[in-house]
């Protein structure tokens, strides 16, 4: 087995040239698993860990720049959580400080678990993943990215560069359901997003489907059922959020699995939709509380 | 005399090296010319192993040797004991494997990589069976077996107790159907053992350094497995990281790295990976319990049935045998039960061996004896604590003799159980809970109170220990326990330190190497204090009468007058002057050839019993069925108490056992007998951040059976929080008609519960057991298997 250790992203870019089935290490807590329990013997790896490029942050015209090696532990920073909450919030509840120290966001996608924990988070923000390789250097929404069960669009000899999060005003949410507080696996997971200035809403779901996607039909039912201020959104007819909650269950296509059973989890995302939906958006008449 | 250190919360003397990572364990020892030891094991439940094909992982580099069953011609593996003879296990599988994790191979290499590599190398044929997995299904009659000339997967059965209708003349029969689970004994170290074969020039053939409850059971085992006389084996334990049950004596890995190091004349050493120790380390619990509890009206209980199926695992591992034993004789608990009916029936399936988990049989007991009176409290309207103090033995009655045969030593259930009321605010909780209920809060509050009684020490009930006054006037402890985590060089120097006044950092620990400490039983069934504990008393009171004796010599006086100072030194009655210490005692001695050591084996007459109650307070989410435990209290009764400080340790650590197992742990197979539960990230083992800090307390009811007046205290955590976590999360749903909940209590299970509540259509609690049941009572032989429970001592 051969590692190579890059220090510039051109550098991992040749490497990956030259040998495309060459396998990308960033932090390895998916990979070493993998390779622990015998699903992968790789000839080859491709070392991020000295490409400090691949893990620069950066804000570019209301956009926020993360480096795909940036790991969980840098997306507590203060900079962060400030232009993007729902990220800090997922990122806090990622496995335990050794996984939060190692792990990245550019692995987490790349895995394309349906439990990631930024999944959810990133779709509903509507984050686009940015790659470069034998294709060329190009942009994929982050739901076309996320092209099955554990299969992204990655191809042999691509690196992810970095992901592009446009930055969005208004309350982010972000709910985990597991079977302990600590080192947990996603039973269901909900993230909900408010932009204010575009005055959309996201709503991405994990652990209830082949991938992490968007709850897009529930999504446009509320959005004309929310009357929008400059920095607050309310929902005048409160009854409106059960049958929210509703929707955003109904899209939920969960299996029974030693976790949990489907059942459970479509319960799961139904009550996580309506707490969200509470903490982020007023319940009653706008004007009440308008003043 | 100053007053006693005995007590008091002396702060651990193992610690610092523990802290500072000074302390050894298998995998740190230097042991030159290892070879590293990799097991090939089955990822199938149930197969006909119809070749082995060594060849590639022979030809890897670094790889010393491979070796299949044939190639080392091993006898037998016995675990700690036999359940069923005729479920022999053979050390590496031979015709047959019969769980995912049955080792078939093992490869000898120069490193643990290329060990692993090799492993990967072995091409084993394996034609599959279909698996027995579930223990009740394993016993009907259609079910694939594990042992085709048994004939059944039936390994023993029994039935005790009453013969007649024990429920007759109740006025309510309440009736459940409780899963006790199987759980992972997860110990922070895994298994681990070095073999260094050959002459150590000390007259030892084989030298074993092994992380083992039991170093001199593991010596035995070897002896009489091997036909090698015990006293050329040295088997030592250096520190160890935990055990809980899961490490007594020789396991069948054991017999096969002694096995290869002697094949090959070179040591070698096989450290379990977390992975491997979640299929291979026997597993505890296991139990599905058929409870029937007949009552009056008033609470007063009249008779308990009992039916209990338990699931042995592959080889009939004896944790199976523990229904037959401690759950049977715990079967009466806390309470007047005039008559009791037992029958139990063990299965063997295709499923890692079941063996010892802190408390190993005892909490089974407890569980449903606490679930089924609280069901009672419920169909009856009375309070659960009415109910308990209704049916309490009372201390007048002790020593008492349950209907079960077994013989309590002391005790007052209702005194643990009124302190940890108090200490919760029990009233205070209940109008809480009332108002939660009539606020209709999100969060709803439940309250579980549990009162236990368990047995500790009650096997063979001796233990070896000895005091020796080194030249330095020091003191040199030896016993026959093993402690791993206890804190016994701390306990044990309190009472050398109390009973001949040296200081306890001039006293020396030495355990856990069979060729420094000639006999032992090693350490677990909470039996550590009272027994070698006892005897290191035994022992140091020998020393001083033999000091005292020196001391009147030298001083010209009569033994009888010779008094200890308050400084400890040996001094004549009222001439303080006069006063020797014990390094001129120790050198008068030396001088006599005769030097000043004792050896002293304790035999206590029977088990001890100790008891106590448990509060939980939990809050439970209606919505999402997630339960927060708030609040635990513990009030433990280990009799006279030593050492407050490692009493509460205990009290910790069991607790947080007892609600892991009550709220998230459970080992799960498929119905193929995969594992799904094989890592620490399917496991529901919980952290810190789910457990609030417990309240622990005590009563002191010493037990007449020793001098210190201790009982164990190592189980008890486990035993009490585990039924009052359980009552607790049903309590707090109680009032939507919810009965019971088999644990784990997860948020799934708590809101299914939930949700059927308000639709009318919880499941009942009741099923009738399965037809097993029918011929219990005439089972020949079962009887056997019985009595060596008795004596189980883990
Ligand atoms: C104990 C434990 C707990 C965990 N808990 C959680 C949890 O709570 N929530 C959660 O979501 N996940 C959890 N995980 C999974 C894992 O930590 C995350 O998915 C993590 O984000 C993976 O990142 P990594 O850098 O370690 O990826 P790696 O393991 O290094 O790589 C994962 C995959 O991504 C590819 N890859 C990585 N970076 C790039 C890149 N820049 N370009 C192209 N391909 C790339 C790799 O080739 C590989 O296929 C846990 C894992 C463990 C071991």
């Amino acid at each position: 087995m051969a590692v190579l250790l890059p220090t510039t992203i051109d550098e991992t870019l040749a490497a990956l040239a030259a040998t495309p089935a060459a396998l990308v290490l960033a932090g390895g807590t998916d990979v070493m698993v993998d390779v622990n329990e015998g699903r992968r013997r790789p000839e080859h790896v491709v070392c991020l860990r000295r490409v400090e490029t691949l893990r620069a942050r950066s804000v570019e015209n209301g956009t926020l720049v993360l480096g795909a090696a940036t790991t969980y532990t840098e997306l507590l920073e203060p900079e962060i959580a400030a232009v993007a909450p729902a990220i800090t919030d997922a990122a806090r509840t990622v496995g335990s400080p050794q996984i939060r120290n190692a792990g990245t966001i550019g692995g987490n996608l790349a895995t394309a678990s349906p439990a990631g924990d930024t999944l959810p988070v990133l779709l509903a923000l509507g984050a686009s993943v940015e790659i470069d390789g034998p294709a060329g250097r190009r942009r994929i929404a982050l739901q076309d990215f996320l092209v099955g069960p554990k299969r992204s669009a990655l191809e042999p000899g691509d690196l992810m560069i970095a992901v592009r999060i446009p930055i969005r005003r208004g309350p982010q949410e972000y709910l985990k359901v597991g079977t302990r507080n600590a080192m947990v696996i996603a039973v269901a997971s909900l993230a909900l997003v408010v932009d204010l200035d575009a005055r959309t809403v996201g709503i991405g779901l994990g652990s209830v489907g082949p991938t992490a996607f968007l709850a897009a039909a529930a999504a446009e039912w509320l959005t004309p059922r929310l009357v929008w201020a400059d920095d607050r959104v309310s929902l005048p007819q409160a009854a409106d959020a059960a049958t929210f909650a509703g929707l955003v269950a109904a899209a939920a296509q969960p299996i029974d699995d030693h976790r949990s059973t489907a059942r459970y989890r479509t319960h799961a995302i139904e009550v996580m939709a309506s707490r969200a939906l509470r903490r982020a958006v007023q319940f009653g008449a706008p004007h009440r509380a308008a003043t | 005399m100053p007053g006693s250190i005995l007590g008091t919360a002396v702060v651990r003397v193992e610690d610092p090296d523990l802290l500072t990572g000074r302390a050894n364990f298998v995998d740190d020892l230097p042991i030159s010319g290892v070879l590293h030891l990799t097991f090939v094991r089955s990822p199938v439940a149930h197969a006909r192993v119809r070749s082995v094909d060594m060849a590639d992982a022979r030809a890897m580099p670094g790889v010393v040797a491979v070796f299949a069953a044939e190639d080392l011609g091993l006898p037998p593996y016995q675990g700690l004991m036999v359940l069923n003879p005729a479920c022999e296990r053979q050390p590496l599988a031979t015709d047959k494997v019969r769980f995912v994790g049955d080792a078939v191979a093992v490869i000898a290499a120069e490193s643990r990589a290329a060990a692993i590599d090799a492993a990967e190398a072995v091409v084993v044929d394996y034609d599959e069976l279909p698996p027995a997995i579930d223990p009740e299904r394993a016993l009907a009659p259609d079910a694939p077996l594990q042992f085709e000339a048994l004939g059944t997967n039936r390994a023993a059965a029994m039935h005790a107790g009453s013969d007649d209708d024990v429920l007759a003349g109740s006025d309510v029969v309440v009736r459940g159907r409780f899963e006790n689970q199987r759980i992972a004994v997860m110990p922070m170290e895994a298994s681990a053992i070095a073999v260094v074969p050959g002459d150590d020039g000390n007259g030892h053939d084989l030298t074993v350094y092994v992380s083992t409850q039991m170093p001199h059971g593991v010596a035995n085992k070897l002896s009489e497995t091997l036909g090698l006389p015990v006293e050329t084996i040295r088997v030592i334990a250096p520190h160890v990281g935990g055990a809980f049950g899961g490490k007594p004596g020789l396991a069948a890995e054991h017999l096969v790295a002694v096995g290869v190091a002697r094949h090959l004349g070179r040591p070698v050493k096989w450290i379990e990976t977390r992975s491997e120790n979640l299929v291979a380390m026997p597993h505890g619990r296991g139990q599905v319990q058929y409870v029937e509890l007949g009552c009056k009206h008033d609470g007063t209980i009249v008779g308990l049935r009992l039916r209990i199926v338990g699931d042995a695992g592959a080889y009939a591992g004896f944790g199976g045998a523990l229904a037959l034993g401690p759950t049977r004789i715990m079967a009466q608990g806390v309470y007047r039960i005039p008559a009791i009916s037992f029958d139990a029936a063990v299965a063997v399936t295709n499923t890692t061996p079941m063996g010892a988990f802190r408390g190993a049989g005892r909490p089974e007991a407890a569980a449903l004896l606490e679930r089924i009176v609280d069901l009672a409290a419920d169909e009856l309207d009375i309070d659960p604590v009415d109910m308990r103090r209704r049916n309490f033995l009372q201390p007048s009655d002790f020593p008492f003799t349950t209907v079960v045969g077994t013989t309590y030593d002391s005790g007052d259930y209702e005194a643990a159980l009124n302190e940890a009321l108090r200490h919760a605010g029990y009233d205070e909780l209940r109008a809480e809970q009332r108002q939660r209920r009539m606020r209709g809060d999100r969060w709803q509050l439940g309250i579980g109170v549990s009162a236990y009684v368990e047995v500790t020490a009650g096997g063979a009930g001796s233990e070896f220990a000895s005091v020796t006054i080194d030249t330095d006037g020091g003191a040199t402890i030896r016993v026959g326990t093993s402690a791993h985590g206890q804190g016994h060089a701390t306990s044990f120097a309190m009472i050398v330190a109390d009973r001949l006044g040296i200081a306890m950092d001039q006293v020396r620990f030495v355990q856990s190497d069979t060729s420094e400490v000639p006999r032992g039983g090693g350490t677990g069934g909470s039996r550590s204090l009272q027994l070698a504990g006892n005897a290191v008393v035994g022992a140091a009171d020998l020393v001083l009468e033999r000091a005292r004796q020196l001391a009147a010599q030298l001083l010209e006086a009569n033994p009888d007058d010779i008094v200890m100072t308050d400084d400890g030194r040996l001094a004549v009655a009222g001439v303080p002057a006069s006063a020797l210490s014990w390094e001129r005692v120790a050198a008068a001695a030396a001088d006599a050839n005769e030097p000043l050591a004792a050896e002293f084996d304790f035999r206590q007459e029977g088990a001890t019993f100790p008891f106590g109650a448990h509060v939980a307070v939990v809050e439970i989410d209606v919505d999402t069925g997630a339960v927060r435990l708030l609040r635990h209290i513990a009030v433990d009764d280990c009799g006279r108490i030593l050492n407050p400080l490692l009493v509460a340790g205990q009290q910790h650590g069991g607790i947080a056992q007892g609600v892991a197992q009550a709220l998230w742990e459970q080992y799960v197979y498929d119905e193929q007998g995969n594992p799904l539960t094989s890592n620490l990230a399917d496991y529901g083992m919980p952290s810190a951040a789910e457990l609030p800090s417990f309240e622990t307390l005590n009563t002191e009811t010493p037990t007449p059976l020793n001098g210190l007046g201790a009982k164990g205290i190592g189980e008890s955590g486990t035993i009490g929080s585990m039924p009052a976590v359980q009552n607790a999360v049903i309590d707090g749903l109680s009032y939507l008609g919810v009965r019971h909940i088999d644990m784990p209590c997860s948020p799934q299970r708590v809101w299914s519960a939930i949700r059927d509540a308000r639709a009318g259509t919880l499941p009942p609690v009741w099923r009738e057991p399965p037809p097993v049941f029918n011929s219990t009572r005439d089972t020949a032989g079962a009887g056997v298997a019985a009595e060596a429970a008795d004596d189980i001592d883990i």
